[in-house]
Order: C-alpha cells, then structure tokens, then sequence
C-alpha cells in the first residue's frame, strides 16, 4: 500500500534539463514546484572528479552513467510482424539517470532548429506540393512557430553561457555563421570556441567548394561565464571527456551546475532524489491527473503523491510508457493511422568518412564536445529536394570531440584488425585522421512507433516500452546524399587517404551508438486527433498534465535537439505560471 | 568548494610538473610510430594488477594468453600481449561486475533474434566467454589436431581469422558473435584502458599512439599545439599518476 502524502501544487517526473527549466520559470513566481528524479546527485562522485572522471572504460564504455539495463530497458523489433525482444545492453542512445539527467553526459551542442522545422509539413507541401509527401511519412506541423519560441531560445543561450557566431540576426545574414540559421535577436551570448586542426582543414576544404563554414555552437564555455541567475561556468579544458562524461571543470552547461544548485536554494523548490515513478494517478471521469505514485529507491516505500499539476519531463521513452501505461490518451495504431500516444517516433542517422593526412597533427585529445566546424548546406530543406526521391538532411562536419583511445582511433580501411599492422596503422594515424561526418534527419513513418512490450517487464514489473522501428528508404536516400556530399568534402581538403563515402545502410542496430537523440511518443500538435499534446503542451484529454522534452517533436530534424526542447520548457513554465493562477485550456 | 579549487590546484601543479619535463624535448618531437621503428620495444614494465587469475582456469587462461600474443605479437612496437597485460585485463573483467552481467538485462524468456536486437544468450559474459573459449579450442582440435596455442603464430592467426569471418561453425555456439562482440572488444578495452586495470602495462599502448591520458589541455595549448606535436602524448599520464 503507498503511503499518501501531503498534496503538491506542481509536481515533475524526471529531474533533468526540462524539470529544470520548468522549476525554474515556476519558483521565480512564486509556485512550488516539487521534482521527483530517480538517480541520485553526481556532484562530487568520482564521475565528476579528477582523475577518475579521465576512466573512458568506466564512463565511456561501460556507460555507467546511463539508464542502468538491468533495471529497464527497451525491447525492439524492425517490424510489427517480428517478435521483440528486449535489447539486454542498449548502445543505440543513452538515457540520463541522477540529477540533471542526460543533460549531464552531453556533448554541448546547442542548435536552434530550421525556422521552417515546427511548420515542415506546411513548408514542404508549399514548396513541392501538396502530394509531394508520400502517405506513409507522417510529417506534421508542431503547432507552434519558431518566432513564439525565440524568446526562450535567447533567455536558453544567456543561462547556459551558449557559444558560437551568429548566422542571422534579425534576418540580416551575418559572415562567419551559418546563413541557414533561423534569424536570432542577437549575437550569442559567448564567442566560438577555439577551432581544432580538423576545423581548420575542413573550411578550406568547405571553402573551396563553395560552402560557408561556421564554428558550432557550444555549451562548452570559451571563458568563464556568469549567468542571468548568477551561476558560474569555468572555461573549457579542452580536454575530449564530455559526452558520457561529467565535465570536472564545470565548463559545460548542464543542469547539474546551472540550475539545480540555484533551484535548491530557492523556496518552493524541492528535488527527491531516488524517487522512481512508477506511475501516474488519473480520475478517468474527472479526466485529471490526480497525482503520481512512485517508489523510494533507498527504502523500497511506495508513495502516492497527489498533485494539482502534473509535468512528464522524462526522457522521450520514459514519458511516452507512462502515459500509455496510465491509459491517458489513445494509443496509437500504426494498421488504422489512428490514435496518438507512441506516434511519430524517430531517432537519427548518423555516417562518417574517415580522411587521412600524414603531414596534420589532428591532435584529437585536444578538442571539446563541440569544437567543431560544421556546414548547413545540406541539412533539412535548405536544398532543393525536387527529383532527389527524399526530404530532409543532415549538417556536415569536422568531427573531433575526443581523442579516447578505445573509441576513437582511426586506421585506414583495409587494416588488420589486430596483429603488428594493426599497431602500426594506430601508431601512424591516431593523431592524423579525423571524420567528416553527417548529423542526419529521420523523418517519422507511420510503422515507426511505441508500445508497452507483451512480455517483457522490467525490475519493478512493468511492462517495457517496446521499439517497431527501422530505416526507411527515405532515410537510405538521405543518407546517401548527403555522405557523398560529405566525403567531396574530405577529397577537396587534400587527404593523404580518403575512406570510401560509408552511408547509413542495414537495419536500426541496438549495438551501435548513433545519437541519444530520440523524438516522439507524445508529440504536439493542433489537432487532438494527431497529438497527443497541445501547442501548450497540455494533454489534449487532461488539461492539469502537461509534458515537455524531444518527445513532444513531430519529427526528428538533422540538428541535435537540446536548443527547441530547452526553449519549449521555458515556455512552459511561462505558461504554467499562469494556469496555476487560473487554471483552463491554455491556447 | 573549497575541496574543488583543491583538487584543482593539485591537478594543475601535477600538469605544469609534467609540461615543465617534456619542454625540453618538444623541439625534437618524432612521431612514436618512427621512434618505434628505430628501437625494439623495452622490455615489459612490472605489472599493475597483482599476478594470479581470479576467473580463468590453467585451460582457459593458455588459451587467452595465446590469443593475446597472437593478436598483439612482441614487435618493434610493444612487448606481447601477456606482457603488455592483456590476459589480466581480460582476466579481471570476466571476475568483475561486467563479467557477470552487470547493466545487463536479464530477465527471461530467453529467445534468440536477429543480431542488430543484440546479445540475447541466457550466459552471464563470463560464462559466454568460457563457452566460446571451449567450443574454439574444440574446433581447432577438430580441425587442426592441435590445441590453438600449441599452433604456430601464423595459423593462430589464420584461425582467429576464420572464427571472426564466422568460417568456423559450431551448431550450438556462435562463435564468430562471440569473438566480434565479445572478445575482440576486451583485446582492444586491454590495449587502451587505463592501466589500473591490468592491460595497457606501463602505458605501453597510449606511448605507441600518442594519446597523452589525463591531462587537461587548457584553452594556451588547444592553440599553442594545434597543428602540431603536442608534447604531452610522449608522456602519457593515468589514473595512478594522479592518485
């Protein structure tokens, strides 16, 4: 029996970025806001102090800061014919566990989306017709513009020390930026990071060809930064452990550094650490959240605690189970097209080419997570897709974040993959080789989507969320394109050796790391019928549960996804604020 | 905070002590891979794990030890693979927490699947690993009339080979799943982890890349060092180094 405690005003699943976010818009005025997270607090662990926090065996390939598999996990199949079983170690993508969720292993970089992205079905139907989108491609419009969300892509930037150079500001393109970037007020709130070697041979290359290189922007913090709110961010060491990693040097925005120790301090605030929810509360005739019961990790008690709001903030997976677990709106039907909760789920493609220079240090260990140099021209619709049999796209880069040595060595292809060549491959190109990679789009597709498993359940005896998801050939064709697109590239930048262009091709592969950029489940919109949420946020059937985070995307861009769901988290605390004063259907 | 600005300060101390050495040699900076050519390797440094195997048995482990000086021979480049601390390494991780399954999903029912839905034996790592370590040694008996590490290095090798193409079929065990997924990535974790856990002896395999360890780098030599030799990778700094 859970014991029932005293009733909250608002209470948030997962203590990550967005709980955050959201925390900290509701106590500025006033609200209580109490935020249950079922990690504990990394801050002085030896994930987070030198030297262990250098263990890439700890943290970068045992991936102990993640979800912990054998507690929860995912189950998959490619299509709704095959059986699912559950992924036993999950390398795919990497939820957060602990305070500051994923929020804390990124890599730092931080894009604003396409100013087209939330109107993309509008802006592809404009452009190449209304039947240009083939059925199956369930592209939607988000509800929302970009134009409403830039005030809170601003105050996002201010918080957490973002850097980079302007690409457009006010509409009036900027040089040095990207030209493709949805026009901002102003200048970023930090300069670009120092460039790598790998950034400087791949602008003459992108130069060469006509493109417009530009630094990427970055949470990895160029100087020291203090924040609106008075929280600090120490320069970046530079030192290639930030994404699976805690940065050491507090140099990299995360909750954990800028928001969570501020929100502890303010009154109205409270975080339960080691509190996993189990699930939420609903009165199906009153059609409210009542509440949320959850489970205290360090004494086993089961709690029921009662709130007037309820916020999922967790991880798209986590947010997207609950809801279909507590039977709050319609699950989705990939047969019919109808219903809406694990609808519209995505994740990313990633490809590399691998180029070589026998006279370049690359240096790769002296890089940040998002020292980078990237090119825009090939990513969502900034090319004209008549005729290419695909939409979307990726942005190309320079990509050196890291020079750990179990992941991240590069030999030419054709190596031994042991034996004295194989030592000398290492040995010669280690510090001489780097990717041009793409960060590719996944469009959503009606057989992609979420459900609770039939047999499989996790440690607490639930049901796990189960994966119907593969490529497409949409995806394939991307791909392709823009990998060749990318590999030009590294031809034009002079190479010693240029790997042959390696486009994402096969099925969806649970033992490879792409992003832990996951998309979808409950996703916004302005129609019930498709969403599972307002433009609000606000679930379409239970007007006091809201939820926030990249499960509320309708499709997966080519950019990563901490910029929109940071600045629709802000929003929502903005919104919030005023529901609580008066609470209705926010439109 | 206070416990934060002083670990910091020792670690930056440590660093400008480590700097402060190898300035002296960065004007005459050569790339490891040449330095390796022009000397054989020096003789293995003392190891960092205290001797014995906790998992494997005397079977298992000649098996492994063969493996590891098949796939990384003594050269100009390092001493062999026993020497080096693969065995160990592989040794520690098998009687450790990842050997018996830990963040693994475990729970039934178990059934097999296509490979991109990943691992799905019943085995903890540990037991996969000695299942696939019997059922090679098995096949080679079969196929060689030898025990693999009474083979010659050259065909270890070629036998290696075939297992990883999946040449060498067991009906029951799948062998070429159990040495791409399993063993060759404890031979590469061995080769490049920090030393505190058995491989990587002496910082054998981050001297012979050049991969400096823990240092932090700082915004002065991102830009001092970008393009160029970056002293520190001569002089590889671990775990240890700065306990």
């Amino acid at each position: 029996m859970a014991t029932k405690l005293p009733k909250r005003n608002v209470v948030i699943i997962g203590g990550g970025l967005t709980a955050a976010l959201v925390a900290r818009q509701l106590t500025a005025k006033g609200v209580d806001v109490l935020v249950l997270e079922r990690g504990g607090d990394h801050r002085g662990s030896a994930a987070q102090k030198i030297p262990n926090q250098r263990d890439e065996l700890r943290w970068g390939v045992h991936n102990n800061l993640v979800q912990d598999w054998a507690v929860e996990t995912f189950s998959l199949r490619h299509s709704r014919k095959d059986r699912s079983l559950p992924v036993r170690r999950m390398e795919a993508f990497l939820p957060g566990e602990g305070m500051g969720g994923a929020g804390n292993h990124w890599n730092g970089q931080s894009w604003r989306w396409s100013e087209y992205d939330p109107t993309l079905r509008t802006r592809l139907e404009t452009r190449y017709g209304k039947n240009a989108i083939p059925a199956e491609m369930t592209i939607q419009d988000w509800g929302v513009t970009y134009a409403e969300l830039e005030p809170y892509h601003d105050l996002f930037e201010r918080l957490f020390g973002i850097s980079g150079k302007a690409g457009n500001i006010k509409g009036v393109i900027q040089a040095g930026g990207n030209p493709f970037e949805a026009p901002r007020s102003r200048e970023y709130p930090q300069p670009p990071l120092e460039m790598t070697e790998a950034g400087v041979i791949f602008s003459a290359a992108a130069e060469k060809l006509g493109y417009k290189p530009f630094p990427m922007a970055a949470a990895n913090s160029p100087a020291a930064y203090t924040n609106p709110d008075g929280m600090k961010l120490a320069p970046c060491q530079y030192c290639g452990h930030c994404e699976r990693f805690i940065c050491e040097a507090n140099a990299k925005g995360t909750p954990q550094v800028l928001l969570y120790p501020m929100l502890l301090q303010r009154k109205g605030f409270e975080l339960r650490l080691h509190s996993h929810v189990l699930d939420i509360s609903y009165d199906r005739k009153a059609k409210r959240a009542t509440g949320v019961r959850y489970l205290d990790l360090q004494t086993a008690e089961e709690y029921e605690q009662p709130a007037e709001v309820v916020v999922v903030a967790a991880f798209p997976m986590a947010s997207t189970r609950l809801l279909l677990q507590a039977r709050i709106g319609e699950p989705y039907d990939p047969r019919t097209g109808k219903g809406v909760v694990g609808r519209n789920f995505c994740y990313q493609l990633m490809s590399h080419t691998p180029a070589f220079y026998e006279d370049r240090w690359i240096n790769p260990f002296l890089a940040s997570g998002s020292s980078q140099t990237v090119i825009d021209e090939f990513n969502g619709d900034n090319f004209d897709h008549q005729g290419l049999g695909f939409f979307g796209g990726g942005y190309i880069y320079a990509n050196v974040t890291n020079g750990r040595p179990i992941g991240s060595r590069l030999v030419p292809p054709g190596t031994p993959r042991w034996g004295t060549k194989w030592k000398q491959a290492d040995a010669d190109w280690y510090a001489h080789a780097f990717q041009y990679s793409v960060h590719g789009s996944n469009y959503p597709h009606r057989e992609n989507y979420l459900d609770l498993d039939p047999d499989y359940r996790d440690a607490y005896g639930q049901p796990l969320l189960r994966m119907t998801y593969n490529f497409r050939d949409n995806d394939y064709r991307m791909s392709e394109y823009v990998t060749k697109k990318a590999h030009e590239v590294a031809i034009a930048s002079g190479a010693t050796l240029v790997s042959p262009p390696n486009p994402r091709r096969g099925d969806f592969d649970a033992r490879q790391y792409q992003t832990t950029h996951v998309t979808g489940g409950t996703i916004m919109g302005a129609d019930p019928k498709t969403s599972v949420v307002s433009p609000h946020l606000q679930h379409w059937d239970a007007q006091n549960l809201f939820v926030v985070g990249a499960s509320v995307y309708a499709h997966n861009s080519g950019y990563n996804p901490t910029g929109p769901l940071a600045a629709l988290a802000l929003r929502l605390g903005d919104d919030l604020a005023g529901y609580i004063e008066r609470p209705r259907r926010l439109s | 905070m206070a416990t934060t600005t002083l670990s910091r300060r020792i670690f930056l101390k440590q660093v400008a002590a480590s700097s402060g050495a190898l300035a002296v040699g960065a004007g005459t900076v050569v790339s490891p891979a040449a330095a390796a050519d022009a000397a054989p390797a020096s003789p293995a440094p003392a190891p960092e794990v205290a001797a014995g195997y906790e998992s494997l048995s005397p079977a298992e482990a000649a098996f492994v030890e063969a493996l590891v000086n098949v796939m990384c021979p003594a050269d100009n480049l390092t001493p062999n693979g026993v020497d080096c601390g693969l065995a160990d390494y592989i040794d520690r991780q098998l009687a450790g927490a990842f050997g018996r399954g830990d963040r693994l999903y475990r729970q039934g029912p178990w059934r097999s699947g296509k490979p991109q839905l990943g691992y799905q034996l019943p085995l903890t790592p540990e037991q996969f690993f000695k299942t696939g370590v019997a059922t090679a040694q098995a096949a080679c008996t079969a196929r060689l009339n030898k025990h693999f590490e009474d083979l010659s290095p050259e065909d270890a090798n070629a036998f290696l080979l075939e297992v990883a193409a999946g040449k060498v079929d067991d009906a029951r065990v799948p062998l070429a799943q159990w040495f791409n997924e399993l063993v060759y990535p404890l031979f590469t974790q061995a080769c490049f982890a920090d030393p505190m856990y058995g491989g990587n002896r002496g910082k054998v395999f981050w001297k012979l890349i050049g991969y400096p360890g823990l240092p932090a780098f700082h915004t002065k030599n991102m830009v001092e060092f970008r393009g160029k030799p970056f002293p520190g990778a001569l002089d590889p700094k671990s775990i240890q180094d700065f306990s």
